[in-house]
C-alpha cells in the first residue's frame, strides 16, 4: 500500500511497528483558520443576499434609476473610499505590531475605528435622506406607490383630508403672498391644482401622473445630490403626500436589506476594533489583529460589490 | 518501509512530531514563524494596491460622469463596472488578506464557498427571476410597468411647459 501523504512514517521501530507521523491540520493559527471558516460562510451569506438582489432587479419589469430614488453616486464613491482606506490602516496596523511598533499600531488602529464611524455616519444620513423622501422599508411610514392609478390618487386624497393637513393647508391659504417665497407661491398654486385633481370624478390616468409629478417628480440625471426635485413634498415639508417611484417598493426592501447588513457587519467591526484597543497591540496580539482584519476586509470586499450594484446599475 | 534510516531525518523532513487526535503545543507558533519569515512586500506594495483601489473605483465611477460614451448601452457599463470590482475584489483579497502568501488550503476553503455561491444565485433564477412571466391579475394591476415612467415623464414634460407660460 502506498502511504497515504504524511500518515506513517519511512522509519519503524523495529518490534513496535511503524510509527504514526501527523502533519499539523493546516499550516495556519487556529484563530485565523475559524475566521476563515467563519468567512466562507459568510461569502455564502451575502452571495445569496447580492444574488437575489440581481434576480428580482434584473427579472422586475420596472427598476428606479439611482436618481429616481434619491441616491448620490458621489456619496457612495466617498463611502467607498472611505472603506478601501480603512482596509489599509488595519494592514498597517497588523504590520506595526509585527515589527513591535505598539503605539503605532494602536494610533492605526484608532484611524481604523475612525474611518469606519464615518461610513455608518454617511450612511446614516442617506438613510436619513431617504426617509425624507417616504422611502421606507415597509408601511406605514413608507409612502412609495408604484404606479398613478386609482389607490394612489384615493390615498393622496386621504392624506389632503387628514384634520391637521387640512389647518396648515387653511393657514398658507390665508397668508398673503407678500410673506411668501416664490417656491411657496407656486407651490400653493400646484397644491390646489393637486386638490383639484384627486378631487375630480372624471380624473384620467394623465391627471394621476401629473399629480404624481408635481408631489414629487423624478428627478432627472442633472438633478442635485438630494435629489431634491422641487416637488410639494420639498416645498412644504409638513405635505408627506404619498409619492410614485416605479418599482421603488421592492428597490426599497432590498437596499435596506442589503445596506442594513452591510452595517450590522461595519457595526460589529467597530466592536472588535474597540476591543483590541484595549490590548498591547504588539506581536502577541498580532493574530488577534489579523482574523479582525480579514474580518474587515471581507466587509470592505461586500462593498466593493455593493457600490457599482446599487449606485451604478 | 525500511528500517535503514535514521530516526532523526524523519523528523526533519515531515515538521513536527505528532500523536493522534492532540496538538502539539508549537503548531501555533511554527505557523506564525512561517509567517513572519514570508515576504509580504511591505508597505510600499501596499500603497501601490491602495492606489490600484483608488483608481479602479474612479473608473467604476467614470460610468456615472458625462465623459462615459455608452449612455445608451447599460450592458456596457455593467459589465465594465462588474470587471472593475473583480478586479478590486481581487487586489483586496490576494495582498489585504495575504491570500496570495498562503498555503493550498485557501482553495479548500474557497472553490466551495465561491462555488456554492453561484449556484445559490442560479438557484433563484426560476422562482423569483422568472416571476413576472405569469402573475395574477391582482398583481398585475398594482405593479410598475414601463408605460407607467412614460406616463411620468410625459405628465413631468407637460408640467415644465406649463410653468414656462406661468412665468
Amino acid at each position: 500500500m502506498n502511504a497515504p501523504a504524511a500518515s506513517i512514517g519511512h522509519e519503524s521501530h523495529g518490534h513496535h511497528g511503524p510509527v504514526l507521523q501527523y502533519q499539523p491540520g493546516l499550516p495556519l493559527t487556529r484563530g485565523k483558520l475559524i475566521m476563515w471558516l467563519f468567512l466562507s460562510t459568510e461569502i455564502m451569506f451575502f452571495a445569496a443576499l447580492l444574488g437575489s438582489y440581481v434576480v428580482l432587479r434584473f427579472g422586475a419589469a420596472v427598476w428606479p434609476k439611482p436618481h429616481h430614488v434619491h441616491l448620490s453616486e458621489p456619496i457612495g464613491a466617498f463611502n467607498t473610499f472611505v472603506l478601501i482606506c480603512s482596509s489599509v490602516t488595519v494592514v498597517l496596523a497588523l504590520e506595526a505590531a509585527r515589527a513591535n511598533k505598539r503605539s503605532l499600531a494602536k494610533a492605526w488602529m484608532l484611524l481604523t475605528l475612525i474611518l469606519g464611524s464615518l461610513f455608518l455616519g454617511v450612511k446614516a444620513y442617506e438613510y436619513s435622506s431617504k426617509f425624507d423622501h417616504g422611502i421606507y422599508p415597509w408601511a406605514p411610514r413608507g409612502r412609495i406607490y408604484e404606479r398613478p392609478d386609482l389607490y394612489y390618487g384615493s390615498a393622496v386624497r386621504a392624506r389632503l383630508s387628514e384634520p391637521a393637513i387640512l389647518a396648515k393647508i387653511k393657514e398658507l391659504d390665508g397668508r398673503p403672498e407678500s410673506e411668501l417665497s416664490d417656491a411657496e407661491i407656486t407651490g400653493r398654486r400646484r397644491l390646489k391644482q393637486v386638490k383639484d385633481m384627486v378631487n375630480n370624478p372624471d380624473q384620467q390616468a394623465f391627471d394621476l401622473a401629473v399629480v404624481a409629478d408635481q408631489i414629487m417628480p423624478l428627478p432627472g440625471e442633472g438633478s442635485d445630490s438630494h435629489g431634491h426635485g422641487g416637488g410639494l413634498n420639498d416645498t412644504f415639508a409638513w405635505l408627506q403626500l404619498p409619492a410614485v417611484i416605479p418599482g421603488g417598493n421592492m428597490w426599497a426592501s432590498t437596499y435596506f436589506f442589503l445596506t442594513g447588513f452591510h452595517a450590522i457587519h461595519v457595526i460589529v467591526g467597530l466592536i472588535v476594533f474597540c476591543i483590541l484597543l484595549l490590548y498591547e497591540l504588539g506581536p502577541k496580539t498580532a493574530g488577534m489583529i489579523e482574523s479582525a482584519g480579514l474580518y474587515w476586509h471581507f466587509v470592505d470586499l461586500v462593498w466593493i460589490f455593493l457600490f457599482p450594484l446599487l449606485y451604478l446599475f | 518501509m525500511s528500517n535503514s534510516g535514521p530516526h532523526e531525518s524523519s523528523n526533519v523532513t515531515h515538521g513536527p512530531k505528532t500523536s493522534p487526535g492532540k496538538l502539539p503545543e508549537d503548531i501555533g507558533s511554527a505557523a506564525e514563524d512561517e509567517q513572519a519569515h514570508e515576504q509580504h512586500g511591505g508597505i510600499m506594495q501596499y500603497m501601490a494596491v491602495f492606489a490600484a483601489l483608488c483608481f479602479l473605483t474612479t473608473m467604476s465611477f467614470l460610468t456615472y460622469s458625462p465623459y462615459w460614451p455608452w449612455k445608451d448601452e447599460p450592458q456596457v457599463g455593467w459589465a465594465f463596472m462588474m470587471a472593475v470590482s473583480c478586479t478590486k475584489a481581487l487586489l483586496v483579497v490576494l495582498f489585504f488578506m495575504h491570500v496570495l502568501w498562503e498555503a493550498n488550503w485557501k482553495y479548500v476553503l474557497t472553490i466551495p464557498a465561491a462555488m456554492m455561491a453561484i449556484f445559490l444565485a442560479i438557484m433563484l433564477i426560476p422562482d423569483i427571476g422568472l416571476r413576472n412571466r405569469m402573475v395574477s391579475q391582482e398583481r398585475a394591476l398594482h405593479m410598475a410597468r414601463g408605460s407607467d415612467v412614460l406616463l411620468l415623464e410625459k405628465a413631468s414634460s407637460a408640467g415644465e411647459v406649463e410653468n414656462h407660460e406661468h412665468e
